[in-house]
Protein backbone atom coordinates (compact mmCIF):
# COMPACT_ATOMS: atom_id res chain seq x y z
CA UNK A 1 0.00 0.00 0.00
CA UNK A 2 3.42 2.56 -0.47
CA UNK A 3 1.74 3.05 -3.28
CA UNK A 4 -0.76 5.37 -1.23
CA UNK A 5 1.03 6.57 1.50
CA UNK A 6 1.02 10.26 2.66
CA UNK A 7 -2.19 10.91 0.41
CA UNK A 8 -5.55 11.96 2.15
CA UNK A 9 -8.20 9.19 2.37
CA UNK A 10 -10.62 10.30 -0.06
CA UNK A 11 -7.66 10.95 -2.88
CA UNK A 12 -6.57 7.28 -1.84
CA UNK A 13 -9.70 5.85 -2.79
CA UNK A 14 -9.94 7.88 -5.74
CA UNK A 15 -6.64 6.91 -6.62
CA UNK A 16 -7.63 2.92 -6.00
CA UNK A 17 -10.61 2.95 -8.19
CA UNK A 18 -8.55 4.30 -11.18
CA UNK A 19 -6.33 2.03 -10.69
CA UNK A 20 -8.50 -0.87 -10.06
CA UNK A 21 -10.33 0.62 -13.58
CA UNK A 22 -7.05 0.40 -15.41
CA UNK A 23 -6.70 -2.92 -14.43
CA UNK A 24 -9.79 -3.99 -15.31
CA UNK A 25 -9.92 -2.29 -18.41
CA UNK A 26 -6.52 -3.64 -19.45
CA UNK A 27 -7.60 -7.31 -18.75
CA UNK A 28 -10.68 -6.65 -20.48
CA UNK A 29 -8.67 -5.58 -23.86
CA UNK A 30 -6.58 -8.39 -23.39
CA UNK A 31 -9.43 -11.19 -22.97
CA UNK A 32 -11.11 -9.64 -26.12
CA UNK A 33 -8.13 -9.96 -28.01
CA UNK A 34 -7.59 -13.54 -27.32
CA UNK A 35 -11.35 -14.29 -27.81
CA UNK A 36 -12.39 -16.75 -30.66
CA UNK A 37 -13.63 -14.90 -33.60
CA UNK A 38 -16.01 -16.03 -36.23
CA UNK A 39 -15.21 -15.52 -39.83
CA UNK A 40 -17.95 -15.54 -42.54
CA UNK A 41 -17.30 -17.17 -45.98
CA UNK A 42 -19.91 -16.59 -48.48
CA UNK A 43 -20.47 -18.76 -51.05
CA UNK A 44 -21.68 -16.45 -53.85
CA UNK A 45 -21.03 -16.31 -57.69
CA UNK A 46 -19.94 -19.97 -57.43
CA UNK A 47 -16.82 -18.54 -55.79
CA UNK A 48 -16.09 -18.23 -51.90
CA UNK A 49 -15.99 -14.84 -50.53
CA UNK A 50 -13.34 -14.22 -49.14
CA UNK A 51 -10.85 -17.01 -50.73
CA UNK A 52 -8.48 -16.85 -47.97
CA UNK A 53 -9.03 -16.58 -44.18
CA UNK A 54 -6.68 -15.73 -41.61
CA UNK A 55 -7.71 -16.79 -38.44
CA UNK A 56 -6.39 -18.27 -35.02
CA UNK A 57 -6.52 -22.09 -33.64
CA UNK A 58 -9.95 -21.57 -31.55
CA UNK A 59 -11.36 -19.35 -33.99
CA UNK A 60 -14.84 -20.70 -36.14
CA UNK A 61 -15.10 -20.15 -39.56
CA UNK A 62 -18.59 -20.03 -41.05
CA UNK A 63 -19.51 -20.77 -44.40
CA UNK A 64 -23.17 -19.06 -45.66
CA UNK A 65 -24.60 -20.40 -49.04
CA UNK A 66 -25.81 -16.87 -50.88
CA UNK A 67 -25.58 -18.70 -54.35
CA UNK A 68 -29.16 -19.95 -55.93
CA UNK A 69 -27.21 -23.19 -56.46
CA UNK A 70 -26.37 -25.97 -54.12
CA UNK A 71 -22.41 -25.73 -52.76
CA UNK A 72 -20.05 -27.31 -50.24
CA UNK A 73 -17.17 -26.75 -48.02
CA UNK A 74 -14.84 -29.45 -48.22
CA UNK A 75 -11.10 -29.70 -47.40
CA UNK A 76 -8.80 -30.57 -50.61
CA UNK A 77 -7.30 -33.24 -48.70
CA UNK A 78 -10.87 -34.25 -47.30
CA UNK A 79 -10.18 -34.12 -43.41
CA UNK A 80 -13.48 -32.28 -43.07
CA UNK A 81 -16.69 -31.83 -45.46
CA UNK A 82 -19.89 -29.96 -44.83
CA UNK A 83 -22.12 -32.04 -47.45
CA UNK A 84 -24.62 -30.36 -49.42
CA UNK A 85 -25.17 -27.11 -48.39
CA UNK A 86 -28.59 -25.73 -50.22
CA UNK A 87 -29.32 -21.99 -50.65
CA UNK A 88 -29.15 -19.86 -47.28
CA UNK A 89 -27.53 -23.51 -45.24
CA UNK A 90 -24.73 -22.69 -42.89
CA UNK A 91 -22.12 -24.47 -41.99
CA UNK A 92 -19.56 -24.17 -39.35
CA UNK A 93 -15.74 -25.64 -38.96
CA UNK A 94 -13.75 -24.82 -35.47
CA UNK A 95 -9.77 -24.52 -36.18
CA UNK A 96 -7.83 -26.78 -34.03
CA UNK A 97 -4.63 -26.94 -35.09
CA UNK A 98 -2.24 -24.47 -36.86
CA UNK A 99 -1.53 -24.16 -40.39
CA UNK A 100 -2.93 -23.93 -44.00
CA UNK A 101 -6.19 -26.10 -45.32
CA UNK A 102 -7.37 -25.94 -48.68
CA UNK A 103 -10.93 -26.09 -49.40
CA UNK A 104 -13.21 -26.74 -51.90
CA UNK A 105 -16.62 -27.23 -53.61
CA UNK A 106 -16.76 -30.76 -54.50
CA UNK A 107 -19.42 -29.88 -57.08
CA UNK A 108 -17.67 -26.71 -58.94
CA UNK A 109 -14.62 -27.09 -60.08
CA UNK A 110 -12.13 -24.11 -59.89
CA UNK A 111 -13.99 -23.06 -55.93
CA UNK A 112 -11.44 -22.87 -54.11
CA UNK A 113 -10.38 -21.32 -50.76
CA UNK A 114 -7.74 -21.44 -47.94
CA UNK A 115 -7.53 -20.70 -43.65
CA UNK A 116 -4.38 -20.00 -42.70
CA UNK A 117 -4.45 -20.81 -38.97
CA UNK A 118 -1.78 -19.70 -36.17
CA UNK B 1 -16.83 -34.62 -85.21
CA UNK B 2 -16.51 -31.55 -82.75
CA UNK B 3 -16.10 -29.25 -85.41
CA UNK B 4 -18.89 -30.13 -86.57
CA UNK B 5 -21.23 -30.11 -83.82
CA UNK B 6 -19.69 -26.27 -83.05
CA UNK B 7 -20.38 -25.26 -86.89
CA UNK B 8 -23.98 -26.62 -85.94
CA UNK B 9 -24.11 -24.80 -82.81
CA UNK B 10 -22.49 -21.78 -83.78
CA UNK B 11 -25.09 -21.66 -86.41
CA UNK B 12 -28.28 -21.90 -84.14
CA UNK B 13 -26.74 -19.79 -81.69
CA UNK B 14 -26.39 -17.22 -84.24
CA UNK B 15 -29.93 -17.86 -85.62
CA UNK B 16 -31.53 -18.15 -81.87
CA UNK B 17 -29.71 -14.84 -81.65
CA UNK B 18 -30.35 -13.05 -84.80
CA UNK B 19 -34.39 -14.30 -84.59
CA UNK B 20 -34.32 -13.01 -80.92
CA UNK B 21 -32.39 -9.66 -82.93
CA UNK B 22 -35.47 -9.56 -85.15
CA UNK B 23 -37.92 -9.94 -82.36
CA UNK B 24 -36.20 -6.90 -80.96
CA UNK B 25 -37.20 -4.77 -84.06
CA UNK B 26 -40.23 -6.35 -83.66
CA UNK B 27 -40.69 -4.87 -80.18
CA UNK B 28 -38.40 -7.83 -78.66
CA UNK B 29 -38.71 -11.04 -77.12
CA UNK B 30 -40.94 -10.02 -74.08
CA UNK B 31 -39.47 -10.94 -70.82
CA UNK B 32 -41.64 -14.18 -70.14
CA UNK B 33 -41.02 -15.50 -73.74
CA UNK B 34 -37.05 -14.81 -72.25
CA UNK B 35 -37.76 -16.85 -69.03
CA UNK B 36 -39.98 -19.35 -71.12
CA UNK B 37 -36.80 -20.08 -73.31
CA UNK B 38 -34.53 -19.71 -70.13
CA UNK B 39 -36.53 -22.10 -68.65
CA UNK B 40 -36.45 -24.92 -71.13
CA UNK B 41 -33.13 -24.38 -71.97
CA UNK B 42 -32.59 -25.62 -68.41
CA UNK B 43 -34.73 -28.39 -68.95
CA UNK B 44 -33.16 -30.08 -71.56
CA UNK B 45 -29.94 -29.97 -70.04
CA UNK B 46 -31.50 -31.81 -67.00
CA UNK B 47 -32.62 -34.40 -69.32
CA UNK B 48 -29.49 -34.57 -70.61
CA UNK B 49 -28.19 -34.81 -67.41
CA UNK B 50 -30.76 -37.88 -66.38
CA UNK B 51 -29.80 -40.02 -69.66
CA UNK B 52 -26.10 -39.53 -68.73
CA UNK B 53 -26.90 -40.89 -65.36
CA UNK B 54 -28.87 -43.51 -66.70
CA UNK B 55 -26.22 -44.69 -69.28
CA UNK B 56 -22.71 -43.57 -68.31
CA UNK B 57 -20.33 -45.65 -65.59
CA UNK B 58 -17.85 -42.77 -65.87
CA UNK B 59 -17.37 -41.46 -62.52
CA UNK B 60 -16.16 -38.22 -64.25
CA UNK B 61 -19.67 -38.11 -66.07
CA UNK B 62 -21.62 -38.70 -63.85
CA UNK B 63 -20.32 -36.33 -61.16
CA UNK B 64 -21.07 -33.81 -64.03
CA UNK B 65 -24.19 -34.66 -64.78
CA UNK B 66 -25.01 -34.93 -60.78
CA UNK B 67 -23.59 -31.25 -61.38
CA UNK B 68 -25.92 -30.17 -64.14
CA UNK B 69 -29.09 -31.73 -62.55
CA UNK B 70 -28.45 -29.80 -59.28
CA UNK B 71 -27.48 -26.51 -60.52
CA UNK B 72 -29.93 -25.99 -63.27
CA UNK B 73 -33.02 -27.31 -60.77
CA UNK B 74 -31.65 -24.67 -58.93
CA UNK B 75 -31.95 -21.47 -61.46
CA UNK B 76 -34.75 -23.10 -62.68
CA UNK B 77 -36.35 -22.91 -59.48
CA UNK B 78 -35.03 -19.36 -58.42
CA UNK B 79 -36.48 -18.46 -61.89
CA UNK B 80 -40.44 -19.69 -60.86
CA UNK B 81 -39.62 -17.94 -57.38
CA UNK B 82 -39.12 -14.95 -59.32
CA UNK B 83 -41.99 -15.00 -61.59
CA UNK B 84 -44.27 -15.81 -58.53
CA UNK B 85 -43.21 -12.74 -57.04
CA UNK B 86 -44.08 -10.84 -60.41
CA UNK B 87 -47.30 -12.98 -60.42
CA UNK B 88 -46.45 -13.51 -63.96
CA UNK B 89 -46.28 -16.57 -66.38
CA UNK B 90 -43.43 -17.84 -68.65
CA UNK B 91 -45.01 -17.32 -72.68
CA UNK B 92 -44.40 -20.40 -74.63
CA UNK B 93 -42.71 -19.23 -78.11
CA UNK B 94 -41.41 -20.58 -81.22
CA UNK B 95 -37.76 -20.43 -79.88
CA UNK B 96 -39.06 -22.97 -76.55
CA UNK B 97 -40.39 -25.04 -79.48
CA UNK B 98 -37.15 -25.29 -81.95
CA UNK B 99 -35.18 -25.71 -78.89
CA UNK B 100 -37.13 -28.54 -77.79
CA UNK B 101 -37.41 -30.40 -80.88
CA UNK B 102 -33.65 -30.07 -81.56
CA UNK B 103 -33.39 -31.41 -77.73
CA UNK B 104 -35.36 -34.54 -79.07
CA UNK B 105 -32.90 -35.43 -81.95
CA UNK B 106 -30.18 -35.01 -80.05
CA UNK B 107 -31.54 -37.31 -77.27
CA UNK B 108 -32.77 -39.91 -79.46
CA UNK B 109 -28.77 -39.58 -81.13
CA UNK B 110 -27.32 -40.09 -77.45
CA UNK B 111 -29.66 -42.84 -76.10
CA UNK B 112 -28.05 -45.37 -78.71
CA UNK B 113 -24.68 -45.23 -77.53
CA UNK B 114 -22.95 -46.23 -74.51
CA UNK B 115 -19.47 -46.83 -72.70
CA UNK B 116 -17.00 -44.63 -73.95
CA UNK B 117 -18.75 -43.19 -77.08
CA UNK B 118 -21.46 -42.22 -75.14
CA UNK B 119 -19.23 -40.22 -72.44
CA UNK B 120 -17.59 -38.68 -75.65
CA UNK B 121 -20.99 -37.76 -76.81
CA UNK B 122 -22.29 -36.13 -74.08
CA UNK B 123 -19.56 -33.99 -73.23
CA UNK B 124 -18.99 -32.88 -76.39
CA UNK B 125 -22.69 -32.08 -76.65
CA UNK B 126 -23.03 -30.28 -73.27
CA UNK B 127 -20.04 -27.96 -74.15
CA UNK B 128 -21.46 -27.36 -77.54
CA UNK B 129 -25.03 -26.72 -75.80
CA UNK B 130 -23.46 -24.65 -73.04
CA UNK B 131 -21.60 -22.32 -75.54
CA UNK B 132 -24.62 -21.79 -76.95
CA UNK B 133 -26.62 -21.14 -74.20
CA UNK B 134 -24.27 -18.33 -72.94
CA UNK B 135 -23.63 -16.92 -76.31
CA UNK B 136 -27.81 -16.20 -76.65
CA UNK B 137 -27.74 -15.67 -72.68
CA UNK B 138 -24.93 -12.95 -73.27
CA UNK B 139 -26.00 -11.08 -76.31
CA UNK B 140 -29.70 -11.89 -76.24
CA UNK B 141 -31.74 -12.30 -74.04
CA UNK B 142 -29.96 -9.85 -71.06
CA UNK B 143 -29.76 -6.90 -73.18
CA UNK B 144 -33.35 -7.43 -74.00
CA UNK B 145 -34.88 -8.03 -70.53
CA UNK B 146 -36.79 -5.24 -69.03
CA UNK B 147 -37.12 -6.22 -65.53
CA UNK B 148 -34.33 -5.44 -63.35
CA UNK B 149 -34.69 -8.95 -61.20
CA UNK B 150 -34.94 -10.52 -64.05
CA UNK B 151 -31.87 -9.28 -65.86
CA UNK B 152 -29.92 -10.14 -62.64
CA UNK B 153 -31.46 -13.43 -62.55
CA UNK B 154 -30.15 -13.99 -66.14
CA UNK B 155 -26.67 -12.90 -64.88
CA UNK B 156 -26.15 -15.21 -61.98
CA UNK B 157 -27.44 -18.13 -64.71
CA UNK B 158 -24.69 -17.11 -67.34
CA UNK B 159 -21.97 -16.80 -64.56
CA UNK B 160 -23.33 -20.40 -63.51
CA UNK B 161 -23.30 -21.66 -67.35
CA UNK B 162 -19.84 -20.27 -67.77
CA UNK B 163 -18.28 -22.52 -65.23
CA UNK B 164 -20.50 -25.67 -66.80
CA UNK B 165 -18.68 -24.62 -69.78
CA UNK B 166 -15.27 -24.48 -67.97
CA UNK B 167 -16.58 -27.97 -66.43
CA UNK B 168 -17.73 -29.37 -69.87
CA UNK B 169 -14.48 -28.44 -71.45
CA UNK B 170 -12.53 -30.61 -68.57
CA UNK B 171 -14.71 -33.27 -69.21
CA UNK B 172 -14.25 -33.01 -73.16
CA UNK B 173 -10.43 -33.39 -72.25
CA UNK B 174 -10.98 -36.51 -69.97
CA UNK B 175 -13.61 -38.34 -72.40
CA UNK B 176 -11.03 -38.41 -75.34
Amino acid sequence: MRFFANVPKRRKAMQFMTAAGIIILAAACSAEADMPETHIVEMHGLTFVPATVEAKVGDTVLWINTDVMPHTATAADGAWDSGMMEVDDEWSLLIEEAGEMNFICTYHPGMEGVITAE
Amino acid sequence: MIKQILVGVAALATATVSACASEVDDGGPSDMQIAHIAYTAGNIDIRYAHLALAISDNPDVREFAETMLRDHVAVNDAALALLAKLEAAPEDNETSQVLLSQALEKRNELKVLDGAAFDKAYAENELAYHQFVNKTVEEAFIPAADNQEFKELLGVALQTFKVHEGHAEMLVEKTK
